[in-house]
């Protein structure tokens, strides 16, 4: 069977399910949608779309039912919509569905030759954009239904004043590193010279030339980039704190000052260059941190943009249209097919069903009758309803959870709390010796410039240079080779955590299994040809994930099926599907809907006589049983967390080999669990690919989630597997505990390093020339062994 | 020759300095804000991308101006 790529989004599926188009060359489409886009790009003249994709993929376009009418709304524009100072508006979107260069140039080239828009660009980092619009010439609607004809969606957000800060911040951060880069750089160049000069010997003016040139672009970085020590160091003092920051502008200042004097006339060498690059060293490391907490700022405006904006009351016999916050308990809440819940409340009126996906894990929507309860977050999937509220949205279940990780993703940093504590001892005593060092020979020798010059030496080599790159080198290495595993680890320090880890909790749908629904057992009389059509084309007539699992197994197995025209075709919420043909009356899916089955069950009736029963299961991943015996035999605890019933759980974890298991686990009740193992001494990590995984994945002390999860779960995720397969868990630990190995052993270099030449320092055998050079010479001992991290191949279990 | 190094020393300050400046500049500007955008924009360039730069700055200039107006009629 051959595997051919949709024409649009360059997915690879099977030739069969195409939709095929006879051209030159031949066009295959996955979807109706792809189709449709693909045409519309192509009639607009914006084919050249394609070639700047490449052999990038991107996602299906988007079925969306939405009315984008609510963006018109007055509610709307006075909660999203600004007035800037030319009369224009202007309102902030995230756009969903952005996977590459290309989609951003799309969206920016339809957008940016629609009449009325005067500006949409869109940030390819974090997605969002800002359209500014003229609102006599087009409304907003018609801009966002521009944006979803090509395969797109957008939801607005607020500008919050932390996202501001964040951004500000990062910018003032990136604009300091820059000019330390810049100026490190030229004295490097510099430097080359310099020291090529003291072996080859060069006059006094030469030398002092050498000097001013080092001296002009160290000014820079010491006074602008390194003012975020000065400022760190102030507010430490102020709080009795000796930190980091203290110790870096001490010796930089130090060193700065001492260098002057040799410049304007002492005698000595000057070390402008160290003052260079330990500010830039430093400052590179605090950047990272910056982007690491923007990227968190970014993450909860995703989160907060799939809130809906407002919701339907019935007051006084009519609907009104208001805010979430105006929402008060024991008002009647309408919601329709496709909107979601905004309020916890219990159905008053009409019968439906709901996608719980986000808030309970359940794969298939849950009916609705008279007297059930309502979730915030859930989607209405089928048809309107009516319940009275309980909670008001304060308290609902939708902004409980919103809440929640916004709390997670604020307070996740504790590693970098006991980094700061150590680096609060080793700056003190550095600090504490060099004091010493400095009082000792001033009063032993009496001269000032020999004592001040053995002071700086002890700064100087002592600068934890070493140690600062004993781990990131390593965890460079270890990422770099993770990266190329697939395994995309969002932040260095994950790979120490990891290797430290003796708790993994797995959730079932999507981690171990593979989500899809296949037939497992089947009770069938002989269908006739016609009654095996039939069958098929009322799975066919189904997006429903039991429909689609029967249609494929009737594709697998019989040959000549084909398609008759079915009429009357109806979904039964919960229930499955009822069609005609002809005469006949057809039903799919669960008769008997009150009887729980250990696996879910579709049943296949003519005129109310049932032909066929199929038992569907999810399927195991291939490398599960494997990952989870290398796992256990790494003395780490594997427990699996579902959201389904004990039933289906149970016969998963024994499939799997996993003896501890919870189910019926809420998302709440996941991170509660997860938050009970942190406190009970473990190191949790946690692997999940649903929304309903979102905040136990942010309670753990690492998260991991498949690559084909949901987008949320990505986000607040430290560890997105590419490929799906579980086996990246087993490969991240390999790789991570070698990695951590080798930190280990670079820290031990470094503090061998320290122990031999700061005694040394202070006997005063060390000039501080001297004392950079071995500082760089320690540093390239670290590199160098680090690079050793991949000189094995992956090895875990039987596998290699 | 130290009088000879001295200007060259002054000119490649002053002129990496202002590239300094230039690059300062642009990133105040916000132009290095979306690191992955800025790299994927230089795979896409191309002319016609530069053409509708301009053909935009042209329909906002004229949006500008039709606002303006309406504007003072108002008024």
């Amino acid at each position: 069977m051959s595997i051919v790529k949709c024409s649009h989004c360059h997915l690879e599926f099977e030739e069969k399910v195409m939709i095929k188009e006879s051209q030159n060359p031949e066009l295959n489409f996955c979807c109706n949608g792809c189709q449709g886009v693909y045409h519309l790009l192509k009639d607009d003249g914006l084919d050249s779309f394609y070639d700047k994709m490449g052999n990038n993929s991107i996602a299906p376009p988007i079925a969306v039912d939405q009315d984008s009418t609510n963006f018109d709304m007055e509610s709307f524009g006075k909660r999203y919509i600004k007035i800037n100072k030319d009369g224009f508006s202007s309102v902030d979107l995230i756009i969903e569905g952005i996977h590459c260069a290309a989609c951003i140039w799309l969206n920016e080239k339809v957008l940016n030759t629609t009449d009325g828009i005067v500006d949409a660009s869109i940030n390819f980092t974090n997605n969002k954009a800002k359209i500014v619009w003229d609102e006599d010439t087009i409304k907003l609607s018609e801009i966002i239904n521009k944006i979803r004809s090509i395969g797109y969606n957008a939801y607005p957000y607020d500008r919050t004043v932390s996202e501001k800060k964040a951004t500000a911040n990062k910018k003032d951060y990136f604009i300091r590193m820059s000019i330390a880069v810049f100026a490190s750089m030229n004295i490097m160049m510099i430097g080359v010279a310099k020291y090529t000069g003291f072996f080859t010997g060069m006059d006094d003016e030469m030398l002092r030339m050498i000097h001013m040139a080092e001296f002009i672009f160290s000014t820079p970085v010491l006074f602008y980039s390194g003012w975020i020590f000065f400022r760190g160091a102030y507010y430490g003092l102020k709080n009795k704190i000796v930190n980091m920051d203290f110790l870096v502008a001490t010796g930089a200042t130090l060193t700065y000052i001492y260098s002057l004097y040799v410049l304007f006339g002492g005698a000595g060498h000057s070390y402008f260059d160290s003052v260079a690059m330990i500010i830039t060293f430093v400052l590179v490391g605090k950047y990272l941190e910056v982007l690491g907490k923007k990227s968190a700022v970014d993450t909860m405006d995703k989160i907060k943009s799939q809130i809906p904006l407002e919701a339907t009351i019935i007051q006084d016999g009519g609907k009104k249209v208001v805010s979430l916050d105006e929402i008060k308990i024991d008002d009647i809440v309408e919601v329709k097919n496709g909107e979601k819940a905004s309020v916890d409340g219990i159905v008053i009126s009409g019968n439906s069903s709901f996608d719980e996906s986000s808030i309970s894990g359940e794969s298939l929507p849950v009916s609705k009758k008279v007297g059930d309860k309502i979730y915030s977050g859930t989607i209405n999937t089928s048809d309107v309803i009516r319940y009275k509220a309980v909670k008001d949205y304060a308290n609902s279940t939708l902004n409980t959870i919103v809440e929640l990780l916004e709390e997670t993703l604020n307070s996740k940093p504790n590693i970098e709390n006991q980094a700061n504590e150590l680096s609060k001892h080793f700056s003190l005593t550095i600090l504490t010796v060099a004091l010493i060092s400095f009082f000792g020979w001033y009063f032993y020798e009496g001269d000032f410039e020999s004592s001040l010059i053995i002071t700086i030496s002890v700064i100087v080599i002592a600068c934890p240079c070493a140690l600062a790159l004993a781990t990131p080198i390593a965890s460079l290495i270890g990422i770099s080779w993770l990266s190329r595993e697939g395994l995309l680890f969002k932040e260095a320090k994950f790979l120490e955590v990891f290797a430290k880890a003796n708790t993994v909790v797995l959730d079932k749908t999507g981690t171990i299994t593979h989500g899809k629904l296949s037939v497992t057992n089947i009770n069938m009389e002989d269908l006739s040809d016609i009654e095996l059509n039939l069958l098929y084309s009322l799975c066919d007539s189904s997006t429903h994930p039991v429909s689609i699992g029967v249609k494929n197994y009737l594709e697998k197995n019989y040959s000549s099926l084909h398609h008759l025209d079915l009429e009357n075709i109806e979904q039964l919420p919960s229930l499955g599907i009822k069609a005609s043909y002809q005469d006949i009356c057809l039903f799919g899916g669960r008769a008997d809907d009150n009887i729980e089955h250990e696996n879910t069950v579709y049943q296949f009736l003519l005129n109310d006589k049932l032909l066929a029963t199929f038992e569907l299961e999810d399927t195991l991943k291939e490398d599960a049983v494997d990952t989870i015996k290398y796992l256990q035999g790494q003395n780490i605890d594997v427990i699996m967390c579902s959201g389904d019933n004990e039933k289906i759980v149970s016969k998963i974890a024994s499939q799997v080999g996993i003896k501890e298991y919870k189910s019926k686990m809420s998302p709440i009740a996941k991170a509660q669990y997860i938050k009970e193992l942190k406190e009970s001494g473990k190191i949790v990590v946690m692997a999940g690919d649903g929304v309903n995984d979102a905040i136990a994945l942010s309670s753990a002390d690492i998260s991991i989630s498949m690559g084909n999860g949901a987008d949320i779960s990505i986000a607040v995720s430290d560890v997105v597997i590419l490929n799906d397969k579980l086996e990246g868990i087993a490969k991240s630990f390999y790789i991570s505990k070698r990695t951590y190995k080798f930190i280990k052993q670079n820290l031990g270099i470094s503090l061998v390093y320290n122990i031999i030449t700061i005694p040394i320092a202070i006997a005063g055998f060390v000039i501080p020339l001297v004392a950079a050079l071995s500082m760089s010479l320690s540093s390239l001992l670290v590199v160098g062994n680090s690079m050793r991290i991949k000189n094995k191949d992956i090895k875990y279990g039987d596998k290699k | 020759m130290n009088g000879i190094l001295w200007l060259e020393l002054t000119v490649g300050i002053i002129v990496s300095f202002t590239l300094l400046g230039i690059f300062i500049w642009g990133a105040k500007q916000g132009q290095f804000d979306d690191g992955k955008k800025m790299m994927g924009g230089l795979l896409n360039d191309s002319t016609e991308d530069l053409q509708d730069a301009v053909k935009k700055d042209e329909k906002v200039k004229a949006m500008k101006e039709k606002k303006a107006l309406k504007k003072k009629e108002n008024q």
